[in-house]
């Protein structure tokens, strides 16, 4: 372990200089009130399937009045939290009644036929991100902003990480995202709900598989092994390896027959 | 990088593309074959991880 010289920070501002972006988008979030932070995904998901609905062709007036009622009751509760701790549910439930009202009196607007593919599952992530920040607590401000953990700086890791871990995680969710683009024109709804099922299971397991392919390379001893026991691990990861490449094996022989008895 | 990590990257590669094939067969009503290449991916995802890392669990 290092003495505590070693790790002193140089300067009272090398924390402040190191803080990353992030860092400083949720102190600025935490300085809203837990209306204001709920109201940012409800104004989202009102754009995305509230407002459309409401000035859809053929919806009556009171769509549209209910559909701004809605708007209001956010806009009240991030004004009066100050002053009134229960107005968050005064922007929770009137964001979600007044949207349902609209929604039951322009039923049209939300019919596979008039509703985007890529709309629509926006909205339902912005509903899912409205419904949990109203839920999860809300961020709160730091009673002490510029404290640091230690005086001593930050902790060092224990051991050094090896490059290119981020290329495996980011070629597996580039996968992973590739799968969720399949398999958007099916008519049938539960045909479409399964092909979103098993895109979002084969791309768990991608994920999970680049994972521990990356994790494989931390494992192994920091010296260079001899060439015996290089040869020994090579054995060994083959022996593993086999039965699955045997199976893969036979079920490429059974494509192929399948491929020749259609022809 | 050795090559039998290569080929494990391989592995899991193929095991990617027979997912979509899977997938885009299943969004085609096209059950057979969509279980073909979806048993191909889950067995390829299975040989690469066991290549790369033994014993372990996908």
């Amino acid at each position: 372990m290092a003495p505590p010289d070693e790790r002193r920070n140089n300067g009272p501002g090398e924390g402040q200089a190191t803080a990353s972006p992030w860092a400083a988008i949720l102190a600025g979030v935490s300085m809203l009130g837990p209306a204001a932070q709920a109201s940012v995904p409800g104004l989202y998901a009102w754009a995305l399937t509230v407002a459309p609905a409401a000035w859809s062709r053929g919806a009556p007036w009171v769509a549209k009045a209910t559909a701004i009622m809605g708007l209001l009751s956010l806009g009240a509760s991030v004004v009066a939290e100050r002053r009134w701790g229960a107005a968050r549910y005064v922007g929770v439930w009137g964001l979600v009644l007044t949207s349902s009202v609209t929604w039951v009196l322009a039923p049209a607007a939300l019919s596979p036929l008039h509703l985007d593919v890529a709309r629509g599952v926006a909205g339902m992530l912005g509903w899912a991100l409205f419904a949990f920040a109203c839920a999860a607590p809300a961020l709160r401000r730091s009673a002490y902003p510029d404290a640091r953990l230690g005086d001593e700086g930050p902790l060092r890791p224990r051991t050094e990480l090896r490059r290119g871990d981020g290329l495996y995680i980011l070629g597996g969710a580039l996968v992973a995202l590739a799968l969720q683009t399949v398999g958007w024109r099916v008519n049938v709804p539960e045909r479409a709900l399964l092909v979103r099922v098993v895109s979002l299971a084969a791309g768990l397991a991608i994920v999970a598989a680049v994972t521990s392919v990356a994790l494989a390379r931390h494992g192994r001893p920091t010296q260079r092994p001899s060439e015996r026991e290089a040869r020994r691990l090579r054995r060994d990861k083959l022996r593993a390896g086999l039965p699955w490449l045997l199976g893969l094996a036979m079920l490429g022989i059974l494509g192929l027959l399948a491929i020749l008895r259609e022809s | 990088m050795q090559l039998i990590d290569a080929l494990a990257i391989v592995l899991i590669v193929a095991a990617a593309a027979a997912f979509v094939l899977g997938d885009a067969a299943l969004a085609r009503a096209e059950d057979l074959k969509a279980l073909y290449w979806l048993i191909i991916g889950a067995v390829s995802v299975r040989a690469g991880v066991q290549i790369a890392r033994p014993r372990a669990k996908a």
